[in-house]
């Protein structure tokens, strides 16, 4: 009876801390997915899984930058593309030139946060649908850069890279790059989280709401404008470095309007202000259709293409406020079913509806 | 100025498909608050209907060009009835994105009817010695006339259309404030449905004039749906005519810039300017600043 009821006190607090303390959830998240080259290994998965969810984790923490700028500022940017191409060519030309991968990256943030400012400046005069298409303009003049300046993206070559070596010392190979990967994505967790519950985070929610009544209250729009474009891009840049560093060759053609887009609904189909949801709308734009839909559909090619279309349809359309809601309607429904009453409740929910 | 003269008529042909495309846009954003980014899709659906119909069957392109302007309403009355209409309760990012998976779908679901294969599309009247006019010392293809002469006459019925009748009047009203004008009595659904289908129209249009310069396939709308969101903003989303004027203000400078500075980068130099002119006039050539309310 005793160690019974000790065992149930550890489990309780376990389950008290996870559901309290937030940076355990985010760690336990990251454990769970750093396992996926192991089972790969052992052959409980295909080895191209690993390749997809590295493409995940990545756009993942594209996601959160433009879900801070979207969510939390009321801002929209489409140049998303642009800076995760910038990202990737940026690393390898810097490191091209004997500079280590660490300070290559660097550089390459630096350098993407430069390009942030400018666009936060131009913000603070231009507004609403007209900066969405400044920013359009600002990823498509990328995107010619990337198809012409040869010396910097070797054109329609591409560029190659290789598994940098961190630090010096720590050769990473496909399963530790890997885990490096799913290491960052918690941190830049980690990093979103404490910049939403920070005074950062409050002055850019204010904002979304109404400029002018933020600005009443004492929060200084043109620096928090600044601040939310930087870290958008500074994600996004990151993004752009994971890539050539996991995929190790970049080509021009990827960078396009379409992937801004597929980027936007990431934020709007996994959910705003939610960083689970981020990972959960990249999983459903990019995860859903290559691990299920092209096997349910092998027979026809082309129609996985369409149901992930009509997917993100779906549920945008069901989930307007993201996709992370389903655990919250599977609570519910799970507690009505323990209460014996689903039945009849739901029917009453919905006449109390009409 | 023979030169000038032949660039001039590209730029209204150019700009014309331009302008269509950002009729189209402008009409969708004031109405249902949201860009349209599957305005190209749609057209480029509509125009593989028209090379289709054309090529493989063997009909006369003044017919197969009708049918697929009638097939563009019927996309856009599906579209708004099916995708647009039900969402009434989801915000305008998530219109948008239901734009995107839009393009997703048209796009998937194009090479499954008509082929992988790119099409090509004869022009309306075929260029030869025969139909050019000579204008001072160019010569100008009796199809750029008709193409210029026909978008010309289209928008101006739209323009006509959206000022002087009781419809015109609804739209208007929806652009402006479309809780307000439901609650006035408009159809606001229906406005909606309209302009949905002529945004439909006029994106195949476009698709259909700017398909002889290479073929109908999947990717032959994309510059054009650029050009038109960026006419969007150089004009001005307030008005229905300002895309219009930026359309033709961007294909000029983008033939200027190609011809007389430098063909690789013109492109760019244009969306500088474009940004460089935003900056200084942050709502558009004929826009007007909307006062915020606290």
């Amino acid at each position: 009876m005793e160690g019974k009821k000790r065992k149930s006190r550890l489990i309780g607090q376990i389950k008290n801390k996870f559901s309290k303390n937030i940076y355990y959830r985010f760690t336990a998240f990251g454990v769970l997915l750093s396992l996926i080259p192991l089972l790969s290994t052992v052959g409980i998965m295909k080895v191209s899984t690993v390749s997809l969810f590295a493409y995940i984790i990545i756009f993942t923490i594209v996601a959160m930058g433009l879900n801070i700028l979207i969510g939390y500022s009321g801002l929209i940017s489409l140049g998303t593309a642009g800076f995760v191409g910038f990202g990737a060519y940026g690393v390898v030309y810097f490191y091209g030139h004997g500079i280590p991968y660490e300070f290559a990256a660097l550089i390459t943030l630096l350098i993407a946060a430069l390009i942030g400012i400018f666009i936060g400046l131009f913000s603070l005069k231009v507004d609403g649908v007209y900066l969405a298409i400044a920013t359009l303009a600002v990823g498509e003049i990328f995107s010619q850069v990337f198809k012409k300046v040869t010396w910097f993206t070797n054109a329609y070559g591409g560029v190659h890279f290789k598994f940098p070596k961190l630090f010096g010392v720590l050769q990473l190979q496909k399963s530790t790059m890997f885990i490096f990967l799913v290491v960052m994505m918690v941190l830049f967790m980690f990093i979103m989280y404490n910049i939403v519950h920070s005074r950062t985070g409050r002055a850019l929610m204010a904002m979304s709401r109404s400029d002018s009544s933020a600005q009443a209250m004492g929060v200084s729009v043109p620096r928090y404008r600044l601040i939310a474009f930087i870290i958008a891009t500074l994600f996004a840049t990151t993004g752009g470095i994971l890539y050539a560093s996991f995929f190790r060759y970049v080509q021009p053609l990827d960078w396009n309007l379409m992937l801004t887009l597929l980027v936007l609904a990431m934020v709007v189909v996994g959910g705003v202000k939610s960083i689970i949801g981020t990972f959960l709308g990249v999983f459903v734009i990019y995860g859903v259709p290559t691990l299920w839909l092209e096997d349910l559909f092998a027979g026809t090619e082309g129609i996985a293409y369409i149901f992930s279309g009509v997917l993100i349809i779906i549920v945008v359309m069901f989930y307007p406020n993201g996709a992370v809601n389903v655990f919250q309607d599977f609570k519910k429904l799970y507690k009505k079913y323990k209460n014996g009453e689903l039945k009849i409740k739901v029917k009453k929910g919905q006449k109390a509806n009409e | 100025m023979k030169v000038f003269i032949t660039l001039l008529f590209r730029s209204l042909e150019t700009g014309s498909v331009y302008a269509l495309a950002a009729l189209g846009v402008v009409l969708i954003y004031r109405t249902s608050r949201a860009f349209n980014f599957a305005q190209g899709a749609i057209g480029t659906l509509n125009a593989f209907v028209a090379a289709t119909l054309l090529m493989s069957w063997g009909w006369s392109i003044w017919v197969t060009v009708p049918i697929a302007m009638v097939t563009a309403i019927l996309t856009g009355f599906v579209i708004d009835a099916f995708f647009i209409r039900p969402a009434a309760r989801v915000g305008h990012e998530g219109k948008q994105i239901i734009t995107l998976g839009l393009i997703i779908v048209i796009l998937g679901i194009t090479p499954i009817l008509f082929g992988v294969e790119p099409i090509p599309m004869p022009r309306f009247i075929e260029f030869s010695t025969l139909t050019q006019v000579e204008f001072m010392g160019a010569s100008i293809g009796y199809n750029a006339l008709f193409t210029i002469a026909i978008s010309i006459a289209l928008m101006a019925s739209a323009f006509w259309f959206l000022k002087f009748t009781s419809w015109g009047l609804a739209i208007r009203a929806t652009a402006s404030n479309e809780m307000a004008s439901k609650l006035m009595g408009v159809p606001t659904k229906n406005v909606t449905m309209m302009s949905w289908a002529t945004a439909a129209a006029f994106g195949t249009l476009a698709a259909i004039i700017v398909a002889p310069q290479s073929a109908v396939d999947i990717n032959m709308m994309n510059d054009v749906q650029m050009s038109a969101f960026f006419a969007c903003v150089l004009g001005g989303f307030q008005s229905f005519y300002g895309p219009v004027i930026g359309a033709y203000l961007i294909a000029l400078s983008r033939n200027l810039t190609n011809f007389y500075i430098t063909s690789t980068w013109s492109t760019v130099i244009v969306y500088v300017v474009i940004l460089i002119f935003l900056f200084f006039k942050p709502v558009g050539l004929v826009g007007k600043k909307t006062i915020k309310k606290v």
